[in-house]
């Protein structure tokens, strides 16, 4: 006791001392802001069960993970709008949203499940759930919520399904979407070309948009902003190709065959004629480069709207299906799932998601270019208002990339593999047949 | 005399060429801060906004939001602990291993260079294991001690050079006075050790200040955020980057470091090189 | 001089918080990363791990993109640090050959070494930009190309950019603790050289170098650490693309711990690189020591 004393003595001593001497210590500002992320800093965060001043009305805060992005409009909405409305409508919940990024999430997501400092629900990417669900970190919310039932008869089946496993549903659908073709106009007019039908018209197109502007500056036909499944899907399947066979068991054969080969040398092609881009580091970010005339066309989902209403207001684009090749116009189902994790205060987790997945949030967030997966929200005048037919159309064809547990790995695999291809380190065929083998060990794990 | 003079002023124009060279990217930092954002893409691009295109809307915008100044009283809370405690712990460290002969005091010397050898990202793993265990994640509590454990090896090897400095008669007149250790440390080495304490003081906050890796994996809250953090944010992967919000968060955070650089630079140079000339 | 038991007391109470800060946060990790090295520790096997010896240590050594990232990280330190070296001591004998504004260039010559790696890596990144500024002046104002150059797509011009910067930001640094070292040389030395006929050049190699062969030891340990220590700048600048190619052993470790979940392997080629940094180590102490004898 004496001892302790003592050395507050002397710590007290050292820091009054230092700050004496050093005259350059102090801080300008330990403003009230510091000492208020103080105290929710000493806050354990896995602990919702908060018992400080107001214990008697026994307030519970909920973590929420998403990656809609800092800036973007459904973060906006998210934030000013839904979370306010639902801690309203349930006093003595508090939900605390952070945003990831896309990749950061499942990357947090992984390390938080060692460590016991998961959230109590997040808004995941469908690929990701075959992954977590083997990890154990999943709740099944059909054995564990009495009304689960009556909450997923009011969405969607198809979106539904992407969060079934082996007959138990890890989470709720979310939104859904998926990706088609955007174009920009004016360019499309002065090129004299019309908007690509088939993958062959589509490379043609490439070819013919890219060159230099006004400017003297590069432009292309088309932009990709990154190699991985969710980018080259729509090529490989479009062009009849695959990545697995129907069990999700085998990649050799598929992922090597004759038209997945056909589609990765149709990109590494385009990209050496400098007739597509966008993955590299350097260039220029997909809104921007599709905004300012750099890029003729992209393949994106329903957010863009928004987005580029919002960078580039007179920007004049349309859309159009994917291209179709042998294999028909096929793009890749996207879309999220807002699921539960094991370690979650179970019944405020579950009244958030709910209310997610209720016509009032989904109508809210399909303003911002998110799809609904409710059904009576997908009747409103404003879901009906927000023209989401070509996408709806797209849907009805769209794959969804392998529900396997190692897809991650796969995925940094195949977009490491791609960029051998178009770096002109590995023909195509090369790169394929070595990640095939791979695949398939990874399968077999 | 005058070919002296002209050598004086080829010498001027060189450092200025120089400088010139080494401010270039701040000071087009600083415009890019100053450009609407919309303008970023622009062709020609342009060194120097137009004229009646400067705008501070980007920092009206990084002003306007509480969760930008939240992380700016974060950096400002870790980074000033940070510079506190290790002042505190290395100096007595540093004071203790320069004056007397105890138990393990090699040993102990000899993990603190080792140290200071490894990069301080290589501890990542078990790192981020114990903050796990400590129940730090998420909190700033999970930076600081990390940052003062980072931050003891340089600081204790500095503050110890400036110690064995110190005349060991001073210490002696002391405890002939009938003070004690305590009375030496607080009365004598510290006092003398001042310029290397503030100048590894003015190190550590600036690593604290700038940290990346770490802060990056423990804190996952927006508003628990520090700055690093915060700006590297902005990166979305499919998504545009608003520049002219990355820069002028940017330029906001490059204020309160040059105020604590300018203000204690005299010592700097004396401490930085105490350590090294001697050799 | 004898200490009784309460000078003993007092000892132990001035090192106790620094121990306990060092041990717990320091030392602790270190001998938990020693452990982790020889077992099978990653997402699925947290927590039964499997004893496996010195497989993690072949499995780095055998990995491609670790090789690739190793030479990254020494072709990094190769450059910089002596360009760094030569700059800043270039510097700082112009600012002491100049008798006003000297605090002025200093700091302003000190400031990249006091922004951040992250805005100062944000900042390359835009510059280097194939849209950005640097290709447009190339290209439309000097004309020395006539296609943009793609700075960050490929391995080593993503590199260059990441050594520019760290040179950049290393010049300010070497500056000031070689300013700080020439005012340690002597000037009557410089005084009979002169009357000894001898050339800038000469009194350079023969007065100061030797002068400041302390602090040029100095600057060398620390920048080659610092060498190792890069990984903000190329995880922000290129991300490790194009595939792995720009990664450096950091962030290949970073990667392979938290985004992989190898933890097993990133304690392995932590050890790794630590044994590597106190052979370098050791290796320039050595070399200075040589070289005063010689």
């Amino acid at each position: 006791m004496k001892e302790r004393k003592k050395l507050l003595a002397i710590i007290l001593a050292s820091v009054t001392s230092l700050a004496a001497i050093t005259g350059c210590g102090q801080s300008p500002a330990t403003s009230e802001s510091d000492s208020k992320s103080q105290e929710t800093a000493t806050q354990a965060p896995a602990s919702t069960n908060e018992t400080k001043e107001e214990a008697s009305t026994e307030e519970v805060t909920i973590n929420f993970w998403h990656h809609y992005s800092a800036q973007s409009p459904e973060n906006e909405t998210l934030t000013t709008v839904l979370i306010p409305k639902f801690e309203e409508e349930n006093p003595g919940i508090k939900v605390n949203a952070v945003s990831h990024e896309w990749a950061d999430l499942h990357d947090k997501i992984l390390i938080s499940a060692q460590s016991d400092t998961l959230p109590d629900v997040a808004r995941l990417d469908s690929a990701w759930i075959p992954e977590f669900q083997k990890m154990g970190i999943l709740v099944p919310l059909n054995k564990e919520m009495s009304d689960f039932n009556d909450v997923a008869g009011g969405l969607l089946e198809s979106a539904m399904s992407t969060a079934e496993i082996g007959g138990d549903n890890y989470g709720l659908a979310l939104n859904t979407n998926t990706k088609i073709l955007y174009y920009n106009v004016e360019m499309f007019s002065e090129a004299g070309i019309a908007v690509p039908k088939t993958m062959d018209e589509f490379a043609d197109a490439c070819k013919k948009l890219s060159g230099t502007n006004a400017n003297g500056q590069q432009v292309w036909g088309y932009d990709e902003p990154g190699l991985s499944g969710w980018n080259l899907c729509p090529f490989i399947w479009s062009m009849g190709g695959s990545l697995t066979n129907e069990e999700q068991t085998k990649a050799t054969g598929y992922l090597n065959s004759k038209e997945t080969v056909a589609a990765i040398e149709m990109f590494a092609n385009l990209y050496k004629e400098n007739a597509i881009t966008g993955w590299n580091s350097g260039d220029i970010p997909m809104t921007d480069g599709f905004g300012t005339g750099r890029y003729a066309m992209l393949l994106e989902g329903p957010w863009k709207v928004a987005e580029l209403a919002g960078a580039y207001p007179d920007f004049k684009y349309e859309t159009a299906p994917v291209p179709a090749g042998d294999g028909g116009s096929i793009s890749v189902l996207g879309g999220e799932d807002i699921s539960m994790f094991n370690s979650a205060n179970k019944d405020a987790a579950w009244k958030f998601m709910k209310f997610m997945t209720s016509e009032y949030a989904q109508v809210e967030m399909a303003k911002c270019g998110q799809i609904p997966v409710n059904k009576t929200a997908l009747e409103t005048d404003t879901v009906k208002a927000a023209d989401f037919a070509p996408y709806i159309e797209q849907l009805q064809t769209a794959k969804s990339r392998p529900t396997v547990a190692c897809w991650s790995e796969f995925d940094s695999e195949l977009a490491a593999a791609v960029t051998e291809v178009v770096n002109g380190d590995k023909t195509a065929q090369e790169a394929m047949d070595e990640l095939a083998t791979k695949v398939d060990a990874l399968l077999a794990e | 005399m005058s070919k002296r003079r002209l050598s004086q002023l080829v010498i001027y124009i060189l450092l200025i060429a120089g400088l010139v060279v080494v401010m270039m990217p701040m000071i087009y930092m600083v415009s890019t801060s100053l450009k609407p954002n919309g303008a970023l893409y622009e062709y020609p691009p342009r060194f120097f906004p137009k004229l009646r295109e400067i705008t501070l809307e980007n920092y009206a915008y990084i002003l306007g939001q509480k969760k930008f100044i939240g992380n700016f009283g974060n950096s400002i809370l870790v980074s000033v602990l940070t510079v506190i405690l290790s002042a505190i712990v290395s100096s007595a460290l540093a004071f203790c291993i320069a004056r007397f002969k105890f138990p393990g005091r090699s040993l102990l010397f000899g993990f603190i260079i080792l140290t200071m050898i490894i990069p301080g990202t290589t501890m990542i793993v078990p790192q981020y294991e114990l903050a796990v265990k400590l129940n730090t994640i998420n909190s700033i509590w999970g930076l600081i001690p990390f940052y003062v454990a980072w931050v003891i090896p340089y600081s204790t090897f500095m503050i110890k050079g400036f110690v064995e400095n110190i005349p060991k008669e001073l210490d002696e007149a002391t405890y002939m006075d009938g003070g004690s250790i305590l009375v030496v440390f607080f009365n004598v080495a510290i006092p003398l050790a001042k310029p290397g304490i503030a100048s590894v003081s003015i190190f550590n906050f600036l690593t604290a200040w700038e940290e990346f890796p770490w802060a990056n994996t423990v804190i996952n809250d927006d508003l628990k955020r520090t700055l690093p953090i915060a700006i590297s944010g902005f990166f979305g992967q499919h998504q545009f980057t608003q520049w002219g919000y990355v820069f002028a968060l940017s330029v906001l955070s490059l204020i309160p470091i040059l105020i604590v650089f300018i203000s204690c630079q005299r010592f700097f140079v004396q401490g930085l090189t105490a350590g090294s000339v001697k050799g | 001089m004898k200490f009784n038991a309460k000078s003993r007391m007092q000892i132990l109470l001035l090192l106790l918080p620094g121990l306990l800060v060092f041990g717990i946060f320091t030392v602790y990790p270190i001998i938990r990363l020693f452990w982790m090295s020889f077992f099978k520790w990653d997402f699925g096997s947290f927590l039964d791990q499997e004893f496996i010896a010195l497989e993690n240590y072949r499995t780095v050594l055998a990995d491609e993109n670790f090789r690739i990232a190793f030479t990254n990280t020494i072709v990094y330190t190769l450059i910089t640090v002596p360009a760094q070296m030569a700059i800043g001591l270039l510097v700082a004998m112009l600012i002491n050959s100049i008798n006003h504004v000297k605090i002025g260039f200093r700091v302003a010559y000190y400031l990249p070494v006091i922004t951040s790696w992250v805005i100062a890596s944000l900042v390359f990144k835009y510059v280097f930009n194939t849209e950005g500024l640097l290709n447009y002046f190339l290209t439309n104002v000097i004309h020395v190309t006539s296609q943009n150059v793609r700075w960050l797509d490929s391995r080593w011009s993503g590199m260059t950019v990441a050594m520019l910067l760290g040179i950049w930001k290393g010049i300010g640094w070497n500056m000031v603790v070689f300013l700080a070292a020439l005012q340690t040389v002597p000037l009557e030395l410089y005084e009979s050289a002169s009357l000894d006929g001898a050339g800038s050049w000469q009194k350079f190699i023969h007065i100061t170098l030797p002068g400041i062969r302390g602090t040029i030891l100095f600057a060398l340990v620390m920048l080659t650490i610092g060498g190792f220590n890069v990984y903000t700048s190329t995880k922000l600048i290129t991300g490790g693309k194009p595939g792995h190619d720009t990664e450096v052993v950091l962030s290949w470790m970073y990667y392979k711990a938290f985004s992989n979940g190898k933890f097993g392997y990133s304690a392995a080629l932590s050890f790794i690189i630590a044994i590597v940094l106190a052979i370098l180590a050791v290796l320039q102490f050595r070399l200075m020591q040589n070289k005063d004898e010689g």
